[in-house]
C-alpha cells in the first residue's frame, strides 16, 4: 500500500529492453567521458606547443646567457630532451609517459611531479570532499526548509543570506573567517593543515589536528558552494508542494517531517545529484583560492607556485590530474544517475 | 536528460516590482564604477605603481586609503583597478555570448549531424574544470586582459549556445518564419530578419551573468599571479596584501584587504542585480515566446 502511494518522479516506464536501453545510456556516458580525458591529455600536450615561444630559443640568442655557439650541440640538446622527433611521436610519448604515471620533471622545485602532486592531492581532496559533503547536507537541509516555508521568513533570510554568500569570492569569505577566528578572536590556527613539526602521540591526535586546521578552510568553500545547491532544492521542493500526492499524503495524516522529507525532499534528490557533479569542478576551483589564503599544503597553493615561477610541466600536471579528479566525480554522478532516475533509460 | 545538462541557477523568486528596484541601485552602482572607469587616470592622485609614501601608512593626509607595505598609494590602486575588471567583463562577456551566439544557432538552425557534433562539444567543454585551464592557459599566454577574455569567452560558452539553440529551434518552426520560407526567403534573409530580432533579448539575459563571471576569474586569477603584474587590478592587490601575512594580524587589513574585496563584491552584486532586473524585464516576453 504505501509503496504504491509513495511518490516517485511520474515516469512512463519502457516496456521491453529497458535493460538494453539503460545499457546504451551507459555506453553513451563513458563515450563521452573518455573523449574529454582524452581531450584534457591532448590540450595539455598541444597547449604549450601551439603557443609563440620555443624552449630552445634561448639557446639562439647571442643575448642569452645560455647562448650556444655550436649548432650540433643545440641538435644534441634538442635531441636529449626528444624536441627532435616529429610532432605525433613526442605526442605518442607524452601518452606512454603519462600512462606510467611519469608527469614530467617540476622546472622550479627539481623534483618529479608526480611526487609533489602525490603529497600534494590528499590534502585538497580531503578539503573539497568534505566540503562537498557539508555543502550539500546544508543546501539539502536548508532548501527544504525554505521551500517549505516558502515566502516566510525563514525562506528569505536563507535566500538573502546565501544569495549574498553567492556574490562574495572565496578568498574575501576566506580572508573575512581568518581574521575573525583566527586573529581577533584566535580560536583557530592561522595557516597550514597540521602543527608544523608535530610529533603526535596518537592517531587521535592527529586526526584532532588535522580537523582543527580544516575546520576554518572547510567553512569558507562550503558557504560558497551551498548557495549553488540550496536555489535548486528550494525550487523543487516548491514545485512539489501542489502535487496531488502532497495532498494525498497530508490527507493521509502523515506527520510534517516525513511529509517534508520523505515526499517533497526526495523530488528534489534528481535534480540535486546532477549538481553534485559540477559542484565537484566548482569545489576545485574554490579550494585554489581558499588554500591560498590558510596556506593550506594542498594542490592550490601548489598551481600558484607553479603560475609565479612559470613552471609548465607542473601546471600540466596539475590540470591534468585535477581534471581526472573532476571527471571520475561527474561520471559516477552520471553512473548514480542512471540508477536511481527510470527515465534515463526510457529514451 | 543527462546529469550534464545545464543547471541554469535558479532565479529567486521575488515579487518584480523589487527587482526593478534592486536593478535601479545596481544601475546606480554600475555608473560609478564606470565613471571611474573612463576618468579613473584623472582622478587618482597618484601613479599606482609609484613609491608615494612610507610604508603602510594608515589613511589620513595625502592617502586616503593608506599605503601598502612598498608606500603606494592604494586609494589609486583602487581606482584604477576600475579599468582591468570592467574591460574583462565587457570584452568576456560579448565573447562568451558571440562564441555561444554562433554554435548555438548553428546547432538549432541546421541541426542533423552538425547539431549531434556541436552539441557534444558543448557537454565536452561542460564538463573540463575550467580554473585550472584558465590558470595554465594564463601562465602560457602572460594573461593579458584581452587574451584573459578571450580565453574566458572560449571555455564558458555552452550555457549561452544551450539556451539559444533551444531558441532557435523553437523559432525555426513558428508559423511566421515558415511563412517566409515559404514566400522563398533565403536561410539569411530568415535569421537576420525572423530569428536574430527575437534573439536579442536572449543575447541580453546571456551577456550580463558572463560579464559578472569575467569580473570574478579576472580577480581570481590575478590574485593567483596571473596577468600583468603592472596593471593595476584588484585581484593583483588582494594577492599582494595576502602575501604579506602581517596583513591579517596588524590593522593593514582594514586599509589594504577591505578595499579590493569591497570594489569587488560591490561590483559583482551590482551586475547580479541589473541582471535580476533585466530577466525580470525580459522574461514575460520570452516566456510568451517560447511557449
Amino acid at each position: 500500500m504505501t509503496t504504491l502511494l509513495r511518490p516517485t518522479p511520474t515516469a512512463t516506464a519502457p516496456a521491453g529492453s529497458s535493460r538494453g536501453r539503460r545499457r546504451a545510456a551507459y555506453l553513451r556516458t563513458l563515450g563521452l567521458y573518455a573523449v574529454t580525458l582524452w581531450a584534457v591529455v591532448t590540450a595539455s600536450f598541444l597547449l604549450p606547443r601551439l603557443l609563440p615561444g620555443d624552449p630552445l630559443r634561448q639557446l639562439d640568442d647571442p643575448d642569452s646567457g645560455t647562448f650556444v655557439y655550436d649548432a650540433q650541440v643545440r641538435d644534441r640538446v634538442a635531441a636529449y630532451y626528444g624536441l627532435d622527433k616529429p610532432l605525433v611521436s613526442q605526442y605518442a610519448s607524452y601518452f606512454v609517459d603519462l600512462s606510467r604515471g611519469d608527469f614530467g620533471w617540476s622546472i622550479s622545485q627539481s623534483t618529479p611531479v608526480a611526487t609533489l602532486i602525490k603529497n600534494r592531492l590528499p590534502w585538497t581532496l580531503l578539503l573539497t570532499g568534505s566540503a562537498l559533503l557539508l555543502s550539500s547536507a546544508i543546501g539539502f537541509l536548508a532548501g527544504v526548509t525554505a521551500g517549505w516555508n516558502r515566502g516566510r521568513f525563514a525562506d528569505r533570510a536563507l535566500i538573502t543570506g546565501l544569495s549574498a554568500s553567492r556574490a562574495i569570492p572565496e578568498y574575501a569569505l576566506a580572508s573575512a573567517l581568518l581574521i575573525m577566528f583566527a586573529v581577533t578572536w584566535p580560536i583557530f590556527p592561522q595557516a597550514g593543515a597540521q602543527r608544523p613539526f608535530a610529533t603526535y602521540s596518537s592517531v587521535f591526535e592527529k586526526v584532532g589536528d588535522v580537523l582543527f586546521h580544516l575546520v576554518l578552510p572547510l567553512t569558507a568553500l562550503t558557504l560558497g558552494l551551498a548557495a549553488n545547491k540550496f536555489l535548486l532544492v528550494r525550487n523543487t521542493v516548491i514545485a512539489t508542494l501542489g502535487e496531488d500526492y502532497m495532498v494525498l499524503a497530508r490527507a493521509k495524516g502523515l506527520s510534517r517531517r516525513l511529509l517534508k522529507y520523505r515526499h517533497a525532499g526526495r523530488n528534489a534528490v534528481l535534480p540535486f545529484i546532477t549538481a553534485l557533479g559540477i559542484q565537484a569542478g566548482f569545489a576545485i576551483g574554490g579550494s585554489l583560492f581558499v588554500e591560498q589564503i590558510f596556506a593550506y599544503p594542498g594542490m592550490g597553493t601548489l598551481a600558484e607556485r607553479a603560475v609565479v615561477a612559470r613552471d609548465y610541466p607542473l601546471l600540466q600536471g596539475y590540470f591534468v590530474i585535477l581534471s581526472v579528479v573532476v571527471l571520475f566525480a561527474n561520471l559516477a554522478v552520471e553512473l548514480l544517475y542512471v540508477r536511481v532516475d527510470p527515465r534515463v533509460g526510457a529514451r | 536528460m543527462t546529469a550534464t545538462t545545464v543547471v541554469r541557477p535558479p532565479q529567486v523568486p521575488g515579487s518584480p516590482r523589487w527587482a526593478i528596484a534592486g536593478g535601479a541601485v545596481g544601475g546606480v552602482i554600475l555608473s560609478v564604477y564606470v565613471l571611474l572607469f573612463l576618468f579613473g587616470r584623472r582622478i587618482a592622485p597618484f601613479r599606482p605603481t609609484e613609491l608615494a609614501g612610507r610604508s603602510l601608512e594608515s589613511p589620513g593626509g595625502d592617502h586616503l586609503l593608506g599605503t601598502n607595505i612598498l608606500g603606494q598609494d592604494i586609494a589609486s590602486q583602487l581606482i584604477l583597478g576600475a579599468r582591468a575588471s570592467l574591460t574583462v567583463a565587457l570584452l568576456a562577456g560579448l565573447g562568451t555570448v558571440a562564441v555561444g551566439g554562433v554554435v548555438g544557432i548553428l546547432a538549432g538552425w541546421f541541426g542533423g549531424w552538425g547539431d549531434a557534433v556541436l552539441m557534444r562539444l558543448t557537454d565536452l567543454v561542460l564538463i573540463v574544470p575550467k580554473l585550472p585551464l584558465l590558470l595554465l592557459l594564463g601562465a602560457l599566454t602572460g594573461g593579458s586582459v584581452v587574451v584573459l577574455s578571450v580565453v574566458i569567452a572560449l571555455l564558458f560558452w555552452p550555457t549561452a549556445a544551450r539556451i539559444l539553440r533551444s531558441q532557435v529551434l523553437s523559432l525555426r518552426s513558428r508559423t511566421h518564419v515558415r511563412a517566409a520560407k515559404g514566400f522563398g526567403a533565403g536561410t539569411w534573409h530568415q535569421l537576420r530578419r525572423h530569428v536574430l530580432p527575437d534573439l536579442s533579448l536572449l543575447f541580453v539575459a546571456e551577456f550580463i551573468p558572463a560579464a559578472g563571471r569575467g569580473v570574478g576569474l579576472q580577480a581570481g586569477l590575478a590574485f593567483l599571479g596571473v596577468g600583468d603584474p603592472t596593471l593595476p587590478s584588484w585581484g593583483s592587490m588582494i594577492r599582494d596584501a595576502v602575501a604579506f601575512r602581517g596583513v591579517f594580524i596588524t590593522e593593514a587589513w582594514k586599509w589594504w584587504l577591505a578595499p579590493p574585496i569591497t570594489a569587488l563584491v560591490l561590483l559583482i552584486i551590482a551586475i547580479t542585480l541589473v541582471g535580476g532586473a533585466a530577466e525580470q524585464r525580459l522574461s514575460p516576453r520570452l516566456a510568451r515566446h517560447t511557449r
